[in-house]
Order: structure tokens, then sequence, then C-alpha cells
């Protein structure tokens, strides 16, 4: 049973919701990724749409089942998808198969430096740029995640028991080290910095290693999965979705071993499904499982303000645009909120 | 959540090689018109497969790190299932296929373990095709064979017009000895009614009430240690909740790898509702069910199916439990 609530609904729409354009696709939202000023968006019926301020967003028919993955290549779009194939699409929506794998989907892209990266199975597939053939790297498990160092030098690849790093010598070759534990890993990613990486597992709990000395830690005590997590502010603090409010983790200094993480916002009882950095800021936007999104300041989160309000779906997306004008949030149930962040006359 | 609102029923069939599981396949997707199905298969499939539909699966067995020590799931069907549940296209079933070699085990506990996936979608019934000609000497052979029998919700008796009638009896009274709860269908070239193999939501502890086993009496023959076997309790005296979870929870920390399916309905002193649970290994499904049906005697119903259950002192560890 549910009451009508649509007559109250302009009413207890957010400015930004006012502000912006709202869309109600019905599609699940499953990726979005930042490309310049536009914002790129995969949905769960191939289709990958882009949003820039001041034009339409049309519909590019991209892959046959669920845009699984995406990620950037400077200004083109990746995608991985369920038809097996690995794109390119331009912001002009021109599309290019770089990779095809027919009946095995295509589980994460990634890209540095115009080398192109994705993963089916159990093995990492590697396009150097001007290169026709890729590179194949083996693992013992399928993948869980990929992610490139910011100087694109590592190539972590998490998977059943631990991690495999990359590491390209200067005589461009790759050599692989083990980071071992116990358990299925799932999304990796590095610290800005590159002194940290960290995995999600199957377990509701996150793993980190400290590469220097490969010193390793869980950090765990949530009660979901943890779908969404992202370094905030350089490298200082790592903020993580599968709780009640975003636990965002110290990571300067000696990192987290020990110390207690900063929880926010406590907004009620729903879970964190999404966490986006806000560029450039020590801020976080935080999505909610009932579709609601919030922005915070870590260190002072009496400074919360409410962006979107309840659509009843997961936040599966939140999107910033490179110049901070605008944002993107998209959830499970297909409803896109596109606004511009600041107040006309404060532009 | 809205959003979830219908979970995707998930069948599973398992068999050995050349029992016929890709037989049944193509028949259910090509008889069910006008429905969406995903396959999902593995690389070593006897034939083709005829769905638009179709994932290939590795079939990885993830250790979980939580320190139970039976507790695997299956890892690419975590992957599999929460990336078709992203589809803007709602799917009516899944299918998944399982290797003639696979231990039903993880893909059951998949159900249990994962919240994503238990929410989204939920393990309908397993479904084991054996064949009716090598049966014996596969259950004889592999232990895998004996798990897919045990595990079953139903068990397809194919090929049955290549034994004679008393070879037949022979291979039935094998499966009912490792599981009597299984519903035994017999067929050539898997002909069955599909309604009788799909949307059975045979893993609900409503469908535990249904369990009408006939009881059998404790005096097996002398069985293999190793063999796969059951065994069922009564009880009309009502059982102290306290002594039970106590009995119960130790038995499955100390034996959950040899036991591998439970379920039960137990009347408890004092409560008036019926509790109702189903396990596999280690995981436990449990909820009270509400009152006893009125003039019908109460009573605990118990059930194992599992190896050396022999060894375990059942019978004296459910006594135990009855209220004094």
């Amino acid at each position: 049973m549910k009451a009508d609530t649509s007559q109250f609904a302009e009413l207890d729409k957010t400015k930004f919701e006012q502000r912006g354009t709202e869309f109600k696709l019905g599609i699940p939202v499953t990726n979005a990724v930042t490309v310049g000023n536009s914002i790129a968006v995969g949905f769960g019926d191939g289709t990958v749409r882009i949003f820039t301020s001041g034009k339409s967003s049309e519909p590019i028919k991209a892959h046959k089942g669920v845009v699984l993955c995406m990620s950037k290549d400077g200004d083109n779009i990746l995608t991985g998808g369920d038809d097996g194939r690995f794109l390119n699409i331009s912001l002009d929506g021109k599309i290019s198969e770089i990779g095809n794998f027919g009946t095995r989907w295509v589980d994460h892209v990634t890209a540095n430096n115009g080398s192109l990266v994705c993963s089916s199975r159990n093995i990492v597939y590697l396009w150097s740029p001007n290169h026709k053939e890729p590179k194949l790297f083996e693992h013992n498990s399928t993948i869980g995640g990929i992610a490139f160092d910011t100087k694109g030098r590592r190539l972590a690849v998490s998977r059943y028991g631990g991690v495999t790093l990359w590491k390209k010598d200067y005589s461009n070759k790759w050599n692989s080290s083990e980071l071992n534990w116990k358990g299925s890993h799932n999304k990796v990613i590095f610290s800005p910095d590159g002194k940290y990486l960290v995995t999600s597992m199957q377990e509701n709990q996150l793993h980190f290693w400290r590469l220097k000395d490969k010193i390793d830690s869980a950090m765990s005590g949530y009660g979901a999965k943890i779908k969404s997590f992202a370094f905030v502010d350089d490298s200082k603090y790592l903020a993580t979705s599968g709780a009640k409010e975003a636990v965002c983790w110290p990571f300067d200094g000696d990192g987290p071993v020990g110390r207690e993480p900063i929880c926010l916002p406590y907004v009620g009882n729903k879970l964190v499904t999404f966490v986006e950095p806000f560029p450039n800021e020590n801020a976080i936007l935080t999505g909610l499982s009932d579709g609601s999104v919030f922005l915070s300041e870590i260190e002072k989160a009496s400074n919360t303000i409410i962006i979107r309000s309840f659509t009843e779906f997961e936040v599966s997306a939140i999107a910033v645009t490179k110049d901070c004008s605008h944002l993107l949030i998209g959830d499970m149930g297909g409803n896109i909120l596109w606004t511009s962040i600041w107040d006309e006359e404060k532009k | 959540m809205e959003e979830t609102n219908k979970q995707v029923p998930v069948t599973v069939l398992t068999g050995f090689l050349g029992a016929g599981k890709t037989t049944l396949l193509n028949r259910i997707l090509t008889e069910q018109h006008g429905k969406k199905y995903a396959v999902i298969v593995n690389e070593f499939g006897e034939q083709g497969i005829d769905n638009d539909l179709v994932v290939d699966a590795d079939e990885e067995v993830f250790e979980m790190n939580n320190g139970c020590i039976c507790c695997t799931v299956r890892g690419d069907l975590i992957r599999i299932l929460s990336g078709l549940m992203k589809r803007a296209d709602k799917l009516d079933a899944i299918i998944v296929e399982t290797t003639g070699l696979a231990d039903p085990a993880p893909v059951a506990q998949t159900f249990f373990v994962d919240q994503d996936v238990a929410d989204r979608t939920k393990l309908d019934a397993i479904v084991t095709v054996a064949d009716a000609v090598h049966l014996s000497t596969q259950l004889t052979d592999h232990h895998e064979a004996e798990e897919q029998i045990a595990f079953a919700d139903v068990v397809l008796l194919n090929k049955i017009d290549l034994v004679d009638e008393s070879g037949l009896e022979v291979v039935k009274e094998r499966i009912k000895k490792i599981n009597p709860f299984a519903k035994i269908i017999n067929t050539t070239k898997c002909g069955v009614s599909l309604n009788e193999i799909l949307n059975l939501d045979a893993f609900s502890l409503k469908r535990v009430l249904d369990v009408e086993p006939d009881f059998l009496t404790s005096d097996h023959d002398h069985e293999h240690d190793d063999d796969v076997t059951s065994l069922s309790f009564v009880s009309d005296t009502p059982l102290d909740m306290e002594k039970f979870q106590d009995w119960f929870s130790k038995l499955l920390q100390t034996k959950g790898q040899d036991i591998l399916r439970t379920k039960g309905i137990l009347d408890f002193t004092g409560e008036s509702d019926r509790y109702v649970f189903q396990g596999v290994h280690m995981l436990m499904d449990a909820s009270p069910m509400g009152k006893w049906p009125e003039g019908k005697e109460r009573s605990s119903r118990l059930v194992f199916i599992g190896r050396n259950l022999e060894s375990m002192n059942l019978k004296e560890g459910f006594e135990n439990c009855k209220s004094a």
C-alpha cells in the first residue's frame, strides 16, 4: 500500500531537483563516468547517454544487453557489456569495437595514456597505443576488478585469493607480484598518491595493502557488501558504502590502522549504496538505497545538504563534471537527475 | 524495497555427463513460448543451447572467509546473477546447468550467503537428471553423483526404456535411500511436463510443511561409512527450544560438512506456532510458520540427508531435546 504523494511532490523537491532536469527512463543505471565537462551514463538495456550542458542526450545503442562497466580514455568513453564487446565511444556517439569475446562478458574496463584494458573471465587484455593485438595477462580465477595507478606503471588485478600487481619496468616489460589474502576480492583501486591498494571483498569488508612494506589489514564492521568506495581529497580519506553512513577511513599519515573512521551523514536507517568524492574538496556525495543523495564535508558533517530526495530506488551512479558545474545522479529504477551545482548568480 | 518486488526463480539442472541435461534444457526453452529465460551453462556443454541469452560460466567455487569450513559459494554465479539483475527487460526465470561432476552445495549456498543474490533471485529447485542405465555405477564410483541425488528436489530418471522393470526398481530404491523426498519422475528423452520441474518453490519454508516422507525406521542395512543416506525422526512430545537449539547448532558446527541437507517442522513447548527450517550444510533458513492446524496432532519431524549419520547419535540427541 502506498499513499498518493504526487500532489506533495513539488513541495518536497530539493533546489537541485527544481533547478535541474529529471529523466524517468525506467531502465536501470549501471555506470556513470566523467569525460571532461560531460557525463556518460550506461544503462541496463545496453544504451549509453551523454549529458552535456546545453545539449540533449540521445540514447546510443552500444551493447545488446547490459553496460556492465565504463571508463574513459581521454575524451572517449570505454564500455564493456554482457554481449562480450569492449567498445570505444566518442562524445559525438561514434562507436568502434576494440574487442569481442562472444558469450564471455567484459566485466571491467580501464585505460591509461592510450593503453586500453579490459578483463573477461580470468584474462586481462591490454591494447597498447598503435597495437592491433592485445597483450594477455592470465590469472588463476575470474577477475574482480582492475585499476591503474596514477602514473600507469602499475596495474592491479583483483581475483580470488588476493591481488596480482603487474609492474612495467623501463624496458616496458610487465612483471607480476602477488598480494595474497584469503577470500574473493572485487573492485580494486590505488590511492591517488600511489601508496595504498584497496579491494572490496565478497565478505562485507575491505582489504588494503601499504605497498612500500606490503603491510595489509582488513576494514570490517559493515552490514552489507561494499559496492562503492573512493579516495577523497587526494588520498586523505577513503569513503565507503555498505553501512548506514558513508564510512570514511583516514589514509593520511600512517594510514587507518588503529584509527577511527568518520561516519556521515547519519540521515536515517537507509543503506549507503554509492559514494563519490566531490572534486578538489574534502567532501563526498553519498547516495542511499532509497535514492536520496547528500553532499557533506567530511570533517564538518554539520555542513550536509540534500541534493536529491528519495525515489525508492537505490543510487547506482553519481558523477560531477570536471569543471564542477554539473552533477548527475542515477538509480536502479532508471531515474536521472542532471543539475547545475551552483545558483546562476554565483556562476 | 520496491524495486526488488519479485525474485526471479532460478532452477539448477544437475546430472552426470550424458544423462540428458541439455536435452531437458532445450525442451524447456522450446516449449515455454513467450517467456524470457537466461541460461547459465558451463563451457563443457554436451551440445548447443537454443536461446537468446546464454551465459558461459566457469563454475568457480569460492570459500567464504568467515570461519565456516564448509561454506563455499559459486563466485561466477554471484557475478552473473548480479549482472543479469541489471537488465532492463525482466527475466521470467534463470536456469543454471552444472557440469557432470559439480557438487550442488556451493550453488545452493550462494543463495543463502550473498545478500544481493538472495534479494533479487531465489533458488526454485534442484533438478537432477539421472541415467537409469548408469546411475547405480555412478553412485558407487563418484561422490558427486550421490550429492546430486542428495540435493535434488526432483530426480528425472531418464532413459527408462533402456532398463527392464526390475532394474528400474533397483535404481529407484537406491535413489530413495539417499533422498526420500525427491520426487522421482520416469522419463525417456526427458519427456516431462514443465510444471513438474519449474516454479516449484522447493526451497521455501512453506514447502517444508508439505514434506510427508514415509518415515523410515532406522533399521538400515549396514552402509559403507561414506554412503549418503537419510534419517528421519518424529516426536509427539513437544521439544524444549533451548535444548534443541543447543544440540542442533553444535551438531551443525561440528558435523556440518557431512550433513548435506536438513528439513524439519518443530513443536516447541509453550509456543503456539509451528517452527520450520531447512538447511544446506551449516546454513539454515528458519522461521515460525503460523499456528498448528486445528484438529491435527502437533508433532515434530526432523530429516537429515548426509554421510556418516549413524555416527552422530542423532536419535539420542533428538530424544534429549524432548521437554521433561
